[in-house]
């Protein structure tokens, strides 16, 4: 039963969807980088960028990939409001406690907004070109799986180059490494971390509008989201970018080999036991910088 | 020596104010025992009398919840689920093993609390952040167990636990469950209490001040952490199984839903961490709230918002909860007080050139009244 051809094309959907996770585990990644925060709310902002790819579409009769204009400066700027106006308020002797109560809510908020406004109906993009396939020795892959991907790639690319060859990226990491020393070398600090929360949340913009394209939608699917990706920022290490994107791909990989044996729901336990194997065997992760030690 | 017996006579000034507030407190808690055994008699009608059952089990939830989140400061979204583990593990217990009601009861509460030892062990050997990620993905995890393995957990069709007392008419059987929620609330209660008062909870809370200072003291901080949580994770399946024998029918989404474990997080934060009875006070409003908009607005994704609202007011606004702020604010119209000691620095002073006088008498035999003083 298990072919050889279904085994390659099983990879090939686990790389493409590992693409997805790595963009979005690299936003989550961002904030506790920054302000040792586990935001929640990350996948509800990716599921709202979905459904405003999906009402784009519907409504306007825009394509969703032309909706990122808009969504992608939107997030950003919500990114740095939520940072600057909510989480940098909270008292830092609770603030890792504090943070995810907030941010929980704001998942809550959110979610309740969607099933207000949407309702609860399960919604999806219908596009022209939706179930196009191309054939790669013998895998059939969806051309919107791999628009998605392509997205996610050129997403974290330019996430890395910021990082890594802007004066903003310098001193984005400066601020994660240290923020004291940071500021001592005349970092603004604050505004650097609200920058990077608005980055964190770009990065869910443009996941949610991949994610639009070949995924049915509902208000409460960010659940779906959020325990994988945390599951990946703790295996990859909390903190660590190329960790947290190794991780995505490992374990995207493996949920996509294990739905073929197994059914799709127990194929998603690998999240949850790699988590749980993680913390209780090696719990600064498998990828980790310095950070994760003592979180 | 006069000096060293003023002291005495402040603090005799203050007990009729401590006895006083001793008293109040004795009153207040008489009242609530009388209000609590009072309630079934008092319901008009059955159905009041379950809404009540419903407060009374988020009250138990959310008191041991706060054993964790009060003692420890570490907020876990997940005891959502160690209650539909104790549902869950009472109902099989009960239907596939035919173990009679109490002691699969008892049996799931302990089992609840064995599991939390491996759980507790991945979560709590790091700080925070893998706490609340693992208390999350407890919930998430079980949820997808318990709906997919349907041959065994009855999935989304649900599972019937029969009644323990079948004989009993429904506003009986509500009664009865009544007092036994009351129960359990009580000894929840009586051990906190407990270990408030300890030298246990002294560690526990040392570790929720600052862990890295309480480790450095010599507290064994993740033994104490697991400890609590086990005994935490205890309570909770054991409030979880009670609600199985009192409700009768359990669905994986309402089990292990994050909306429960959220709801008891905003009751303790809302009535305060730090106090006894600060999860009840917080589980009689939002839990009687939830009821209410339950009954006249049914069920809408605007309870989503309003949780979602009132969640984020309390953690920006109240973080200590609505009782303390209260009082913070009650305190602001009191006579300021000017420090923290039992006698102000001008009696100290007096107290100091009174021995200093004495020892010029006394000579160098008496250096050592000076250290003290």
């Amino acid at each position: 039963m298990t072919s050889g051809a279904l085994i390659f094309q099983s990879v090939i959907l686990g790389l493409l969807l590992g693409g997805l996770y790595a963009l979005l585990a690299s936003g989550l990644t961002l904030y506790f980088g920054i302000m040792r925060v586990v935001m929640i709310a990350h996948s509800a902002f990716l599921i709202l960028a979905a459904y405003l790819a999906w009402w784009s579409q519907t409504r306007l009769g825009v394509d969703p990939l032309l909706s990122l204009v808009v969504t992608v400066p939107l997030f950003f700027a919500a990114g740095v409001l939520l940072q600057r106006g909510l989480l940098a308020r909270l008292r830092p002797a609770t603030l890792t406690m504090m943070s995810v109560l907030l941010t929980f809510a704001i998942a809550v908020i959110i979610e309740g907004l969607l099933g207000y406004a949407f309702t609860g109906t399960q919604r999806r993009v219908q596009l022209g070109y939706g179930t196009a396939n191309i054939e790669l020795f013998g895998a059939r892959i969806a051309v919107v799986k791999l628009i998605a991907f392509g997205l996610a790639v050129a997403a974290l690319l330019t996430l890395y180059l910021l990082l890594k060859r802007t004066t903003f990226g310098w001193a984005l990491r400066a601020t994660i490494q240290h923020p004291d020393a940071a500021r001592l070398v005349g970092i603004d600090t604050n505004r650097v971390a609200g920058y990077g929360f608005g980055l964190g949340l770009a990065t869910a913009a443009v996941g949610g509008t991949a994610l639009a394209l070949d995924t049915t939608i509902y208000p409460s699917l960010h659940w779906h989201w959020i325990g994988p990706l945390m599951a990946i920022i703790v295996v990859g290490g909390l903190g660590s970018v190329p960790g947290a994107a190794a991780a995505a791909m490992v374990l995207g990989l493996t949920q996509s080999l294990l739905q073929i044996p197994l059914n799709t729901t127990w194929a998603q336990t690998i999240f949850y036991l790699a988590l749980f194997a993680t913390l209780a065997f090696r719990p600064q992760g498998f990828f980790g910088g310095r950070l994760a030690q003592r979180f | 020596m006069p000096s060293a017996s003023e002291p005495v006579t402040t603090l005799a000034a203050r007990r009729p104010a401590v006895m006083a507030g001793r008293a109040a407190r004795g009153v207040l808690l008489l009242l609530l025992v009388v209000a609590v055994l009072s309630f079934p008699s008092l319901a008009p009608n059955p159905y009041i009398l379950s809404a009540g059952i419903l407060v009374l089990n988020y009250a138990l939830l959310s008191t041991s919840w706060n054993f964790v989140g009060g003692f420890t400061g570490y907020i876990s979204l997940g005891h959502g689920a160690l209650a539909g583990l104790g549902a869950y593990g009472t109902a099989l217990l009960v239907t596939k093993a035919g173990v009679p009601s109490f002691v699969a009861l008892v049996v799931a509460a302990l089992a609840v609390a064995a599991l939390a030892v491996p759980i507790g062990y991945a979560a709590l050997r790091v700080r925070g952040a893998s706490f609340v990620i693992v208390s999350i993905a407890l919930v998430l995890v079980l949820l997808l167990v318990f709906q997919s393995w349907a041959s065994f957990t009855g999935g989304s069709r649900g599972l019937t636990v029969p009644r323990p007392f079948p004989d009993l008419l429904r506003p009986e059987h509500h009664r009865v469950f009544w007092f036994l929620f009351a129960g359990l609330l009580a000894l929840a209660l009586l051990v906190w209490w407990v270990i408030d008062r300890s030298r246990f909870g002294l560690g526990l809370k040392a570790i929720r001040e600052d862990e890295d200072k309480a480790e450095s003291l010599g507290i064994p901080t993740f033994a104490y952490k697991l400890v609590v949580f086990v005994v935490s994770a205890g309570f909770t399946g054991a409030a979880g199984g009670l609600y199985a024998l009192w409700f009768g029918d359990l669905d994986p989404v309402f089990q292990f839903s994050i909306l429960t474990g959220s709801y008891l997080v905003l009751m303790a934060l809302l009535g305060g961490v730090r106090s006894l009875f600060g999860p009840l006070l917080g589980a009689l409003v939002v839990g009687t709230a939830l009821e209410y908009f339950k009954v006249e607005y049914g069920s809408t994704p605007l309870h989503l918002v309003a949780t979602g609202l009132l969640l984020a007011v309390v953690v920006l606004f109240m973080p200590d909860g609505v009782l303390p702020a209260v009082s913070a604010a009650i305190d602001r119209f009191r006579p300021a007080q000017q420090s923290i000691r039992e006698v102000t620095a001008a009696e100290l002073r007096e107290q100091r050139e009174g021995a200093e006088t004495e020892l010029a008498g006394a000579g160098p035999a008496a250096s050592s009244t000076k250290e003290r003083a």
